[in-house]
C-alpha cells in the first residue's frame, strides 16, 4: 500500500522548486486529493498536468492566491474543504519570499518590504494552521512547515527572510506544544541547500549544481505527512542530514 | 403568524459588533442557564461553561462555514444592479437566492426570470424560477461551478450583513473557530463564542465532542410579512458514521446529548428514528421543531437569544414551556444580554 493513500494534502507555494515536487511525489504516494496554491496560475497548471501524468488518480485543485493578503487565506481553505468534504489531512506551509534581491543588510532593509516577507513567511502559514485545523482535529493530520539554516543562525543579509524562518522555528513549538494530545501534530523540516529559483537568486556567485535537487529532499515530507509519523511532533527535521537530523530517533529508517 | 409570547426588544440590546470589538475575548460573552427540570435560570459567562456541563456529556456541534453569500452584480444588458444572498446551494446545482434591487423598494426593479446578472470576473448568475414555497427566493443559475464558483464566492462576495450590525465586519468574524467546509449564508452562530482553548479543556474534563453538518439558509427575507410567517426553509445536512455513532452511545450510557446551536437540533432530530436512535446520512431537511415536536435525539441546547418573530423561538418550546422561556427572556432583557450573532448565549440543559 502506498504511504498516504486517500489522504487530502494542501501544498503552498506549489507552483515550482520544493513544493511542486511534492505535490509530484505526494500524488505518487497514492494522495487522494491535491491542492496546490501559489501566485502563478499558470505555472500551478503546469504542476497539475505533472501530477496528473504521475497519478491519474489523485484529484488536484489549483487555486491562485497572493498570501500576503489575509482574505486569500480564508478563500483557498474553504475552496481546498469544499473540494475535498471538509477532510484535510495534512498542510505543507511550504511558501516563502525572499524579499529584494541582492538581499540587502537589515540596515537598509526597505520597512515595505520587510512586512512583506513576514506577511508571506509567517502569519500567512500561522493563517493556514489556525484556519485548517478544524478539519484536523477529529481523524488527526499533520502540519508541516517548512524552515531554513537561516532560521537558526542570523546570517548577514539574509534579513526579513531569516527573522521570518527563526518565527516559523518558534511558532512550530508553540503550535505543537497546544495541539499536544489533540491528534493534529506539527514538525517543521530545513530542506538544505536546494537548487531553486530562490536560492539561486539569494546565492547568484554560488555554484547551483553542488545543491540537491528538490526531489531529493521529498523523502521526510512523505514520512511526516503519512500514519507512519502519526506520534511524532514538536520535532525539527534536516532532510538532507543523516536520520533527518535527529539523534535520538530512528524515523529514517522506517 | 405570532410567535409563542411576545417580549419587546430593546434597540441597545442588539449586538452591534463581535464581542473581539467590544473588549471582550470571543469566549466572553455572556451565558444564561436555564434548568430544564426546575426551570431554575442562572448567568454567567460562557468560559464557565463546563460548570453546567458533566464528563460523559456530548456536544454536536455543526462545522459549516459561512460563506460570503452577499454578492452585488448588475444586469447584463443595462438591467438593474441588485444584491443576491444566497440562500441554499439545491441538488441540481442551482442557488436559491433573495434578490435584492439595490435602488428604492427591494423588490420593485424588475426582477424577472430570465435575467441575466453580471458579478465581475466572468461570473454569470440566470434568474430561472421563484420558489414555490417562499416566494422572495428565485432560483439562480451560475456560469460556474464547484471549486470554482466557491474561489470566486469568495473572491467577489461579502458576508450577509443586517441592519443592526454596525460596520461590514471581515468573513473571519462570522466564523466558529471550528469551521470546516463553506457552505452556510449566515454563520452558525451558537458555536462561535467556543475557542479551541475551552474545547480542549471540556475534553480534558471528559466532556465528548461530536460534529455534523447543516448548511444554513437565511434567517430573514427582507419581507415582514413573509419573515412573520416563519416558513421553514429547507437545508442540506451531513451526519457522518462517527457522529451518529458518538450521539448513540451518548443515548445508550444514559449522557445527554446537549446541540451547540439549532441547526443540530434540526439536522440530529432529522436523522432520529422513534426511539432516538441516529442514522448517518446525507439530505435535505424541512423539518420544523415547535411545542409539538418531541425531541428524540437532543437532550439540551446552546443557543443565541432569539428575537421575539423569530423561527428559533419556536424551536425552544420544544424544550420548555412557553412561560419559562418568557420568564427566561425577561431576566436576560432586564440584565442588558445582548442579542443575534454576536450577542450573548442561552443553554438549556
Amino acid at each position: 500500500m502506498k504511504r498516504l493513500e486517500g489522504k487530502h494534502i494542501l501544498i503552498t507555494g506549489a507552483s515550482q522548486g520544493l513544493g511542486r515536487r511534492l505535490a509530484i511525489d505526494f500524488a505518487r504516494e497514492g494522495a487522494g486529493g491535491i491542492a496546490i496554491t501559489a501566485r502563478n496560475v499558470e505555472a500551478l497548471g503546469e504542476v497539475r498536468d505533472r501530477v496528473r501524468e504521475a497519478a491519474s488518480a489523485t484529484r488536484v485543485v489549483v487555486i491562485g492566491a497572493d498570501l500576503s493578503r489575509q482574505e486569500e487565506i480564508e478563500r483557498v481553505v474553504a475552496t481546498t474543504l469544499s473540494e475535498f468534504g471538509g477532510r484535510l489531512d495534512a498542510l505543507v506551509n511550504n511558501a516563502s519570499a525572499l524579499g529584494p534581491t541582492p538581499m540587502p543588510y537589515l540596515l537598509d532593509y526597505p520597512l515595505e518590504d520587510f512586512r512583506g516577507v513576514i506577511e508571506v513567511n509567517l502569519i500567512a502559514p500561522y493563517l493556514l494552521i489556525k484556519k485548517a485545523l478544524p478539519a484536523m482535529v477529529e481523524s488527526g493530520g499533520s502540519i508541516i512547515n517548512v524552515t531554513s539554516d537561516a532560521g537558526r543562525i542570523g546570517y548577514p543579509g539574509w534579513g526579513a527572510y531569516g527573522i521570518s524562518k527563526f518565527g516559523i522555528e518558534g511558532m512550530s513549538q508553540t503550535w505543537a506544544a497546544e495541539l499536544e494530545d489533540s491528534g493534529v501534530r506539527v514538525n517543521w523540516v530545513d530542506p538544505g541547500e536546494m537548487n531553486t529559483a530562490m536560492h539561486r537568486a539569494a546565492e547568484p556567485e554560488e555554484d547551483p549544481s553542488e545543491w540537491a535537487d528538490p526531489a531529493d529532499v521529498t523523502e521526510v515530507f512523505i514520512y511526516l505527512a503519512s500514519d507512519q509519523s502519526r506520534d511524532v511532533s514538536g520535532q525539527r527535521f534536516q532532510a538532507q542530514e543523516e536520520n533527518w537530523g535527529r539523534a535520538n530517533e530512528d524515523a529514517a529508517s522506517e | 403568524m405570532s410567535g409563542p409570547f411576545s417580549f419587546t426588544l430593546p434597540p441597545e440590546l442588539q449586538a452591534k459588533e463581535p464581542p473581539e470589538r467590544r473588549g471582550l475575548a470571543r469566549d466572553q460573552v455572556r451565558l444564561m442557564v436555564i434548568d430544564r427540570g426546575t426551570g431554575q435560570v442562572a448567568h454567567t459567562r460562557f468560559d464557565h461553561l463546563g460548570e453546567f456541563l458533566r464528563a460523559g456529556d456530548l456536544l454536536v456541534f455543526n462545522t459549516s462555514r459561512t460563506l460570503p453569500a452577499s454578492l452585488t452584480g448588475c444586469g447584463a444588458q443595462g438591467g438593474p444592479c441588485i444584491e443576491v444572498r444566497l440562500a441554499e446551494h439545491l441538488p441540481d446545482d442551482c442557488w436559491l437566492a433573495l434578490l435584492l434591487c439595490q435602488k428604492g423598494d427591494p423588490f420593485s426593479c424588475g426582477l424577472r426570470s430570465g435575467m441575466a446578472v453580471s458579478f465581475g470576473e466572468g461570473l454569470i448568475g440566470t434568474v430561472e424560477d421563484r420558489d414555490e414555497r417562499i416566494p422572495r427566493l428565485w432560483r439562480m443559475r451560475f456560469s460556474k461551478s464547484g471549486t470554482e464558483l466557491v474561489d470566486l464566492i469568495y473572491r467577489l462576495g461579502r458576508p450577509i450583513r443586517y441592519e443592526y450590525v454596525s460596520a461590514p465586519w471581515d468573513l473571519d468574524y462570522y466564523q466558529t473557530v471550528y469551521a470546516q467546509e463553506p457552505g452556510s449564508a449566515e454563520m452558525p452562530s451558537a458555536g462561535r463564542a467556543f475557542t479551541w482553548k475551552l474545547l480542549f479543556d471540556l475534553r480534558r474534563r471528559g466532556v465528548e465532542t461530536a460534529y455534523v453538518l447543516l448548511h444554513t439558509s437565511l434567517s430573514s427575507y427582507m419581507d415582514d410579512e413573509l419573515d412573520a410567517q416563519r416558513p421553514a426553509s429547507e437545508e442540506e445536512y451531513l451526519v457522518g458514521e462517527r457522529a451518529a455513532q458518538k450521539v448513540n452511545r451518548a443515548h445508550e450510557r444514559g449522557a445527554r446529548v446537549i446541540a451547540v446551536g439549532t441547526t443540530v437540533v434540526r439536522t440530529l432530530e432529522s436523522v432520529a428514528d422513534e426511539s432516538g436512535k441516529i442514522q448517518s446520512g446525507h439530505g435535505y431537511t424541512r423539518l420544523k421543531i415547535t411545542a409539538d415536536h418531541r425531541l428524540r435525539a437532543v437532550d439540551g441546547l446552546l443557543t443565541g437569544l432569539h428575537e421575539p418573530e423569530a423561527s428559533h423561538l419556536d424551536l425552544l418550546t420544544a424544550f420548555l414551556p412557553a412561560e419559562k422561556i418568557e420568564q427566561a427572556y425577561c431576566e436576560a432583557v432586564e440584565r442588558k444580554y445582548l442579542w443575534h450573532e454576536f450577542g450573548d448565549l442561552n443553554l438549556i440543559t
